[in-house]
């Protein structure tokens, strides 16, 4: 039991942090489909960081700073050259897909996997079980709480969400929706940033091109599926995963009865049922209404 | 000056920039931008026999880009090609399995049509999910894409497996070659043919009958058409279903063309480029087959560099990946340029 809550914890920090990400910039009025793109970048940043330069703190804020130039390149072009947050994410994405497997290629001059000499920091002895467990993971909690205290109780973050629902009123009292926003990409491209450090160097300490494998959608369909709440993207972000270890857990228990492929598929069903139930308890998600919807310019 | 020039102007300007970005890439990831350039040109339409491969990879694309611009154009962001695409493949093979032996007029048309048939199922279900529950088809979509890559290896490694296979990549057993519609260089008299029916079908079907404009004004202004009394759900499904069997017609013609047998993971961004090709021909017919052949080019490119210049053929992704960053941009500047001066409104 105590190994499969572990199994669960270690998928599911990534895809936590890569759901927060998601749930910023939700709340203060973007989807986010660049994620999953900004994601890979931080993987790939980090192990060639840390093979590169032997720190992991060097190798997380290279990871950082450029998870925020990626974040920043997104926002310039939403928002300055007003292109439709969909595409534009999804190309985003494919710009992080392909350019980590370039930059991964032209140092190590291979296609293969790129591996680190060590990985983030472990929890230690004195955690008992969770020793192997990353620092991330340890500190998931305090993020989410971080965040909720940020949105849910400040000031600041009552305009963000006000960006996101009203920006017309939001601008009307004299706040900037462009600039909170950029903000809001901003801190999502660290924790992006965090959460593909997270995937590559916790557990297993490589980079392989296209590892993060969907995950930046999962995690945006958590911020979906958890009403852009703090507490509840990231339940449901852990949510998804633990589907997915279950699947790995059922192909331990029957073999062969069960395609191995099709096991893989879960996540990815429980989150179309997760999108599903949110449209049923919220009636539909607002947003992608066609290129030519209203829009406050 | 027209609006269709703006149009025009502002997506040549785009795509510069995102040529400019890429080009910043590969000098930071260590390689001459204007090689890299050069060997693109090269690959895609300058070599000796550049443009029949062109043509080759721009022929599905353009199939599967007319059902993506159908769907936008209603308004809907049906961005699961590349999941219709492997349905329609998967469809078409086991058909044509199951068929096996039976005279090739029956077992050809039947086999495609079975193609369309499952990529417009794959697109039915997101579509349900939409018009029923108001389930957001961004992501149920783009989840079918990574359902039915994995369905495919299933397929490919399971039921339909070669079992005299080797070799890493898994596959399914070889049609004869009797069933194929073309060699595998991928271009043949069948496929130009069908590429042509189905590119005259929806410029009519978008042009020319009240479904196609009555679609664009769904796609526009969504809120009118309800308020006139028109059921939004129709022109929804139909519009999902034509995308996905339009998808699937283009899997098939894959399978039973240029590849003779289902490969696991095959064209892996397939999808991609075709929403891409709809958006760069600004949701038009005509403009989506010139898009195409550039496109396709870019396409046949990707296989030339890393076996002729040396060069990684994810160069070609990023050029993609760029340019769908930029090219729903709308740069007021721009417009301000090239918009009809003098006359107000």
């Amino acid at each position: 039991m105590i190994d499969f809550i572990v199994a669960v914890l270690r998928s599911g920090t990534p895809l936590v942090y890569v759901a927060l990400a998601g749930m910023i910039a939700q709340r203060a009025g973007l989807w986010h489909l660049g994620l999953e793109g900004i994601m890979i970048i931080g993987c790939c940043a980090t192990i060639i960081g840390i093979v590169l330069t032997g720190s992991y703190a060097l190798a997380i804020l290279i990871a950082c700073v450029l998870c925020i130039l990626a974040s920043m390149l997104l926002w310039f072009v939403i928002e300055k050259l007003k292109a439709n947050p969909i595409i534009a994410g999804l190309g985003l994405t494919g710009f992080g897909v392909g350019g980590t497997a370039l930059a991964a290629q032209s140092i190590f001059g291979s296609q293969a996997a790129v591996t680190a000499p060590f990985g983030a920091p472990r929890l230690g002895d004195s955690f008992g079980a969770f020793a192997s467990l990353s620092i991330f993971v340890a500190a998931m909690p305090a993020v989410v709480a971080l965040l909720w205290v940020l949105l849910r109780r400040t000031r600041f973050g009552l305009q963000l969400a006000a960006c996101g629902e009203h920006p017309f009123a939001a601008r009307s009292l004299g706040i900037d929706p462009e600039r909170i926003r950029l903000f809001a990409l901003c801190v999502g491209g660290v924790l992006c940033a965090i959460g593909g450090a997270e995937l590559a160097s916790g557990s297993l300490q490589i980079f392989a091109q296209n590892m993060t494998a969907g995950r930046g959608f999962m995690g945006f369909a958590a911020v979906v599926f958890g009403a852009a709440h703090p507490v509840w993207t990231a339940l449901a972000a852990l949510f998804f995963s633990l589907v997915g270890a279950i699947g790995i857990r059922a192909q331990i228990l029957f073999g062969d009865a069960v395609p191995h492929d099709l096991l893989l598929a879960l996540p990815y069903l429980a989150t179309v049922l997760g999108v599903w139930i949110s449209g049923r308890l919220r009636g539909g998600a607002k947003g992608a209404n066609g290129f030519s919807e209203l829009r406050d310019y | 000056m027209s609006a269709t020039l703006t149009i025009l102007l502002r997506t040549a300007i785009f795509i510069l920039v995102a040529l400019a970005l890429c080009g910043l890439i590969f000098q930071a990831a260590g390689y001459s931008a204007l090689d890299m350039f050069a060997s693109i040109l090269d690959g895609a339409f300058l070599r000796k026999g550049g443009l029949s491969q062109c043509l080759r990879w721009a022929l599905p694309l353009f199939i599967t880009a007319t059902g993506v611009v159908l769907s936008f154009r209603c308004g809907f962001f049906n961005i699961g090609a590349q999941g219709q695409f492997y349905m329609g493949a998967i469809a078409a093979t086991a058909m044509a399995s199951w068929l096996n032996g039976m005279p090739v007029a029956v077992l050809v048309p039947v086999s495609i049509l079975s193609g369309m048939a499952g990529g417009a199922l794959w697109a039915l279900w997101p579509g349900i999910l939409r018009f029923r529950w108001g389930t957001d088809e961004v992501i149920t979509t783009l989840m079918g894409n990574f359902i039915a890559g994995l369905i495919l290896v299933y397929v490919t490694t399971g039921p339909l497996k070669d079992p005299s296979g080797s070799g890493q990549q898994s596959s399914s057993k070889p049609l004869a070659a009797a069933y194929r519609i073309s060699n595998s260089m991928g271009l043949s008299p069948t496929i130009i043919a069908i590429s042509l029916v189905v590119g005259i079908g929806m410029w009519l079907l978008i042009n020319r009958t009240a479904f196609g404009v009555l679609g664009g004004l769904a796609g526009r202004n969504p809120e009118m058409l309800r308020w006139q009394g028109a059921r939004m759900w129709k022109f929804g499904l139909a519009s999902f279903m034509v995308s996905g069997a339009l998808a699937g017609l283009a899997g098939a013609i894959e399978v039973f063309g240029p590849n003779g047998r289902l490969v696991g993971g095959f064209l892996p961004t397939h999808g991609f480029t075709a929403v891409l090709i709809a958006l760069v021909a600004n949701l038009s017919i005509t403009g989506t087959a010139v898009a195409a052949l550039f496109f396709g080019g870019l396409a046949s490119a990707a296989l030339y560099l890393p076996i002729m210049a040396g060069l990684p053929s994810a160069a070609i992704d990023i050029i993609n990946a760029a340019i769908a960053l930029f090219i729903t941009a709308k740069s007021r500047m721009i417009d301000r340029m090239f918009s009809a001066r003098g006359k107000t409104p």
